[in-house]
């Protein structure tokens, strides 16, 4: 268990990916729970249609047909709900990876060891990408599982797809996260400005296509690139995908050079 | 100290922060199997300096080697052979002792574990316990095990017996004096004048930054200046100390004599003895009369 850095990490946040995991089993269990019920109410849909459109826009997305199952996941879960709650995790998880050992004052007796700083930054790095791939693994199980019971139909793949492109999402907003830690060495700091940027790049990707001039700027939003090509139905964007991981791994880089160049603080 | 005799090589390292005050133009040689006190108050630099070893801080000017090789460098083959204890530890709290020292193990490639049981023994430190449950004198202890455990060529302690017991301090200068007879080089920073005396050959003495003395702890001793109180069973006066070489400010009430001493206080005891003695009071040095006598001595050779 203590053989390397990621293994330890992995130790250290094993009771709160514990409690993680069941808040997500939750979530899944009681939107899957009410499914039936909408699914037998064709009136939802006009219910739904009578609300202004930048309202539904903010929070679902695009409705299209909200009955089905696609339609009823992407609005009440995929759009905020399932990308934020992750992008929180991930946010959480990479602030603290450096700078929290920093503020406890771990990190000299950490480094006192013949480690290279990048070394230190990628296992936490690898430990944070573990832990956000078991979290979404296990709600894509849940909802796998969940759908067949209430026999959704859902396509595992796909759904696999758009479970997968909110991790790479999460792990983007974790980069940036972990590179103001690394860069400034507070926990806090990290964690406000990832969160805010998270939730800036929700409301852009959001609010774009209903105000002129911001349409331009949405493909500024890494959330853009999580949903616009809705991996639930048309399984993930390569491209989009691509983009995602470009953006971690820019983060990444970024991190690990200012970690390499700044003092340690006490 | 020959070329290659010397472990650790400061040359002229200068760090500042911003506001803060850091250390100026220290240069200092430690030769090898040498014990070596970086004594000074909190606050003056002395963890800077170790800090700046172990390439946590990057020095703004200067430079330093260890083992011959440029700290900056060789950082990752010079900590290897370096056992570090951080000056105001803290460790995993939600790990035990012994979960922690295998993780730092397998840091550096394995531990004999034979020897950390003797030193958890030694320390009388409990390896399950979590370290979130321990005072502060035992968690120093895990500090101390997992620095000396990979018996390396090296240690840089910072205030090594802060929260030790005097017991376990005992049991800590045996242990260094271990290390020394190995032939094995410590680099200890204190605040405490009876430590640095106890246990290190050489003391470097830091004031505001600035390295304001390197010393044999010999001639620190001689050179300090303590306080002496001496109480005899009858009265006695004045004048029969007063012109021992070395002792000043002598006050007699009754049969209570109060003085200072500069070095040999061989002389003073034999003349108490003279009298039935009933009791000596021997106050150590602090920091602040022992840079007196430092500044004392500069002022002497200016005028």
């Amino acid at each position: 268990m203590f053989r390397n850095i990621v293994l330890k990490t992995l130790y250290d946040r094993r009771r709160s990916l514990l409690f993680w995991c069941i808040g997500f089993i939750l979530m899944g269990a009681i939107l899957l729970a009410f499914f039936p019920v909408i699914r037998d109410a064709p009136f939802i849909s006009e219910y739904l249609e009578s609300f202004p459109e930048e309202f539904l826009a903010l929070f679902a997305g695009e409705v299209t047909d909200y009955t089905s199952p696609e339609g009823y996941l992407n609005g009440e879960l995929f759009f905020l709900m399932y990308p934020l709650l992750l992008l929180v995790f991930a946010v959480g998880f990479g602030s603290g990876a450096i700078a929290g050992e920093e503020e406890k004052g771990t990190l000299d007796l950490l480094l006192s060891n013949p480690l290279n700083r990048w070394r230190v930054v990628l296992e936490k790095y690898i430990g944070m990408i573990i832990c956000t791939l078991i979290l979404i693994i296990v709600f894509w199980a849940t909802l796998a599982i969940g759908g067949a019971i209430i026999d959704m139909g859902l396509n595992l793949a796909r759904l696999a797809a758009v479970c997968f492109s909110g991790f790479l999402l999460a792990i983007a907003f974790g980069s940036v996260a972990l590179t103001i830690g690394c860069a400034r060495g507070k926990t806090g700091v990290a964690m406000g400005v990832g969160g805010a940027l998270g939730v800036y790049a929700y409301m852009l990707n959001a609010l774009a296509p209903l105000i002129g001039w911001l349409e331009p700027f949405q493909v500024a939003s890494p959330f853009y690139y999580y949903i616009e090509a809705n991996p639930l139905s048309n399984g993930l964007d390569p491209v989009h995908a691509g983009v995602l991981i470009g953006l971690s791994i820019v983060f990444l880089v970024i991190a690990i050079v200012t970690f390499e160049r700044r003092d340690l603080a006490v | 100290m020959t070329e290659n005799n010397i472990v650790i090589h400061i040359e002229g390292l200068t760090k500042l922060y911003g506001k803060q005050r850091g250390v100026l133009d220290i240069d200092l040689d430690i030769a090898r199997g040498e014990v070596f006190g970086y004594l000074g108050p909190n606050g003056v630099g002395k963890t800077t300096t170790i800090r700046t070893l172990l390439h946590f801080l990057f020095p703004t000017r200067g430079r330093a080697t260890i083992f011959g090789l440029d700290i900056a460098q060789h950082s990752l083959e010079t900590r290897r052979r370096i056992g570090y204890l951080p000056g105001e530890l803290e460790t995993y709290n939600n790990l035990t002792g012994s979960e922690l020292l295998e993780f730092m193990s397998h840091l550096r490639g394995g531990v004999d574990w034979q020897y950390v049981r003797e030193l958890a023994g030694r320390f009388d430190y409990d390896l399950d316990m979590k370290i979130k449950s321990l005072s502060h004198g035992n968690r120093q202890k895990v500090g101390l095990i997992q620095a000396f455990m990979n018996k390396p060529e090296l240690l840089i302690l910072d205030e090594p017996t802060i929260g030790l017991d005097p017991l376990m301090q005992q049991e800590f200068y045996r242990i260094v004096d271990e290390i020394k007879s190995e032939g094995r080089t410590v680099f200890l920073s204190s605040h405490i004048m009876p430590e640095v005396e106890r246990v290190c050959d050489r003391v470097g003495i830091i004031r505001e930054g600035r390295l304001i003395a390197v010393e044999d702890v010999d001639v620190l001793k001689a050179r300090a200046i303590r306080r002496l109180e001496i109480h005899f069973e009858s009265p006695v006066s004045p004048e029969e100390f007063s012109n021992i070489s070395g002792v000043r400010d002598v006050e007699v009430h009754e049969n209570r004599l109060t003085c200072t001493v500069a070095g040999e206080i061989d002389t003073l005891i034999k003349a108490a003895a003279q009298h039935h003695v009933t009791n000596v009071i021997s106050h150590e040095p602090s920091m602040e009369e022992i840079f007196l006598t430092y500044y004392n001595r500069e002022g002497d050779n200016v005028s």
